[in-house]
């Protein structure tokens, strides 16, 4: 082959890059650029100015209560990604190891993908109707006369948002920890045993170990969803619940600070990228093993 | 001896055909056993059985005359090697050498000082010393081997399993290997029972052969009688190469019992052959080395005319693939002698010693390939 059809060749390739490159340029590169724009404007009078200032990204930490709600959020977070894991773990563990029949596992694990077909305001909205003061429990309670006015301690608060999102973002949980689990050979359980090792034994110094990747890319999706979530806050949450997502769509929308709601943005997305990154170095490390 | 593990009626059954359909064995005490046979044979699902990785459907497993059938896996006195080793990954190669003996430091029944004496000792008699800190994942395939095999001798169990241990490993490493089992037997007295599906290495390295068929135990013997004196065609085919033939007894009072083959080939066969009839249909074995070539040209007048279908030379010896009217031969020659000027499609006589013609007991059963 001469140089210059290797050349011509080479070219044909460059077409095939142009496609992933112009889905890349404007569905990612742009409207990050556009968040930093608008991060380091200003607004006056509601219409936006274009500018070169760090003050509102400094506003993020400094004025109340972004940070305050920032941090409420991430709490939040990682209450539900805590509690989606415990969730998750057992049924994970179910579906890896002990449960050999193909259509068993079939079953389950549609048990688990299923609620995903049902919108997500439904889902969350079905828990006012669980937790409300007419709701289920509250009823039960009645009738069982353990109670003789419902509760109100359930609903609108911190407890009933983590509730419905630990509801929503479990599925990721069980999908992420029972990935891991299955590229665990049975015969290290096995093994483990044949050595004197009772199943408790086995689970601590053996599956939870390798499992921990799992554990951890699960964790981070729930967080990531869970401290970005703005519907369950909206409707299971009282004013105590409000979330960092709620504040930036009040700035975007009801404030017209658009350069606020940027620099907002940009500290989540720095937060995300750095979970990431610790969460991939993880793997990297514990995948190298098998 | 006295046997330390015994199966009685041991039968697997999964939901297809069964996988072990009727196995009875005696396991002796210090003994290396091997338990030989193609894949499906069920030899691994008895092994499994004997370690408790699998409940019997029927039958029962006796260790030192106790049944521990229903004995949980851990709680037996037996370690395994695995096929694919199964080294825990998050585990240097000392701590899954050390597994075993933690565990039993956690209920009281070993020191410190003891479980690194013993690690230290038995990474030694393994020759892994220097890759002690090493995770598995940064050890060869050999290496991984003697860890798995260290792991499960550390703990000083009367009865090492192992489940086709050198099936991953290349050639050259797999006859090290063999030399180092063969050598830690000696040194350990313990009773190994191994499963493979290679002939030889079950051959070269057991005490005994044990061998399996579709879930059946065929022929348990030293390799010697296992090889020269099966007791059934399939085991004949199954080991070595051999040649399976029927013939018609000839039975003259007083003298060796004679063999008439198909092509008219008379043998006669040394063994004494009691409740064999005159005119009786019977098969006999000859192994593949045991039978001569000439040229047909040559000066031996009798023997049985073939024709040479393939010839592989392959180095130390020479293997032929004959037809002879009604039936194939298989003949194996050492290289050297007239032989090695024979080429495809000559004409050749076979012969063959009354020593070696082996009349096998029962009805012939089709032709097993290993």
């Amino acid at each position: 082959m001469s140089l210059a059809t290797a050349n011509r060749d080479r070219r044909h390739l460059l077409i095939w890059l142009v496609p992933p490159l112009l889905w890349f340029a404007v569905f990612m590169l742009i409207p990050y650029c556009m968040l930093f724009y608008y991060s380091f404007g200003s607004t006056e009078y509601m219409t936006f100015k274009p500018g070169f200032s760090p003050a509102n990204l400094i506003r993020v930490f400094r004025t109340e209560p972004y940070l305050s709600v920032l941090l409420k959020s991430a709490r939040i977070g990682a209450c539900t990604a805590i509690g989606a894991t415990i969730l998750a773990y057992p049924v994970a563990f179910c579906l890896a190891f002990h449960t050999r029949s193909a259509r068993a596992k079939f079953v389950i694990y549609l048990l688990v993908i299923v609620p995903w077909w049902a919108a997500y305001l439904v889902k969350a909205y079905a828990w006012k109707t669980i937790l409300g003061t007419n709701g289920i429990i509250n009823a039960l309670l009645l009738d069982l006369h353990l109670i003789h006015e419902p509760l109100t301690l359930i609903l609108y608060n911190q407890f009933s948002v983590i509730l419905t999102l630990v509801y929503i973002f479990t599925p990721f949980s069980i999908l992420s920890i029972y990935a891991q689990l299955e590229r665990i050979p049975t015969s290290l359980l096995e093994a483990s045993s044949n050595l004197g090792a009772t199943t408790f034994e086995t689970l601590t110094k053996i599956v939870i170990p390798l499992s921990l990747p799992g554990v951890l890319a699960g964790a981070i999706i729930t967080f990531a969803l869970a401290t970005g979530d703005f519907i369950a806050p909206a409707l299971v949450g009282g004013p105590d619940a409000l979330m960092i997502s709620n504040v930036v769509i009040n700035l975007l929308g009801v404030a017209f600070d658009w350069p606020m709601a940027a620099s907002i943005g940009i500290v989540v997305i720095g937060v995300g990228i750095a979970l990431i990154s610790v969460s991939q170095y993880v793997e990297h490390r514990a995948q190298a093993r098998f | 001896m006295s046997p330390i593990i015994e199966v009685r009626r041991l039968q697997k059954h999964y939901g297809g055909p069964l996988a072990v359909r009727d196995i009875s064995l005696c396991v002796n005490e210090g003994e290396f056993l091997s338990l030989l046979g193609a894949s499906g044979s069920g030899k691994t699902t008895t092994l499994r059985m004997i370690a408790g990785l699998e409940t019997p459907t029927h039958g029962s497993v006796w260790f030192r005359g106790r049944d521990i059938t229903h004995v949980p896996v851990a709680q037996r006195d037996m370690r395994m090697v695995f096929q694919d080793f199964a080294l825990f990954p998050n585990l240097s190669v000392w701590e899954n050498v050390a597994f075993g003996l933690k565990l039993r430091l956690n209920r009281g029944r070993i020191t410190r000082g003891e479980i690194k004496a013993r690690v230290h000792r038995y990474l030694d008699t393994v020759q892994l010393s220097a890759h002690a800190d090493k995770m598995p994942h940064q050890l060869s395939g050999g290496q991984r081997q003697r860890v798995a095999l260290a792991r499960a001798l550390v703990t000083d169990p009367p009865v090492v399993l192992f489940d086709e241990p050198l099936g991953s490993l290349d050639a050259n490493m797999r006859k090290v290997m063999q030399l180092e089992l063969k050598r830690l037997h000696r040194e350990l007295r313990k009773t190994f029972i191994y499963v493979t599906h290679d002939q030889e290495e079950a051959m070269g390295l057991s005490d005994r052969v044990a061998v399996l068929q579709d879930g059946q135990l065929l022929q348990l013997g030293t390799p010697d009688e296992v090889y020269f004196r099966p007791t059934s065609a399939a085991v004949a085919s199954f080991i070595g190469a051999a040649n399976v033939l029927q013939g018609t007894a000839e039975v003259v009072p007083g003298k060796p019992l004679g063999v008439r083959l198909l092509g008219g080939w008379r043998l006669d066969a040394t063994e004494e052959a009691p409740g064999i009839t005159n005119g009786e249909r019977v098969t006999i074995m000859l192994r593949a080395e045991q039978l001569g070539i000439a040229p047909a040209a040559g000066e031996i007048a009798h023997g049985l005319r073939a024709q040479i279908t393939e010839r592989l030379f392959l180095g130390e010896k020479v293997r032929y693939e004959l037809t002879v009217p009604g039936t194939e031969l298989r003949l194996t020659a050492v290289s050297g002698g007239d032989h090695l000027r024979l080429s495809l499609g000559d004409e050749v006589l076979v012969t063959a010693d009354a020593r070696h013609v082996r009349v096998l007991p029962g009805a012939p059963s089709p032709r097993v390939d290993a």
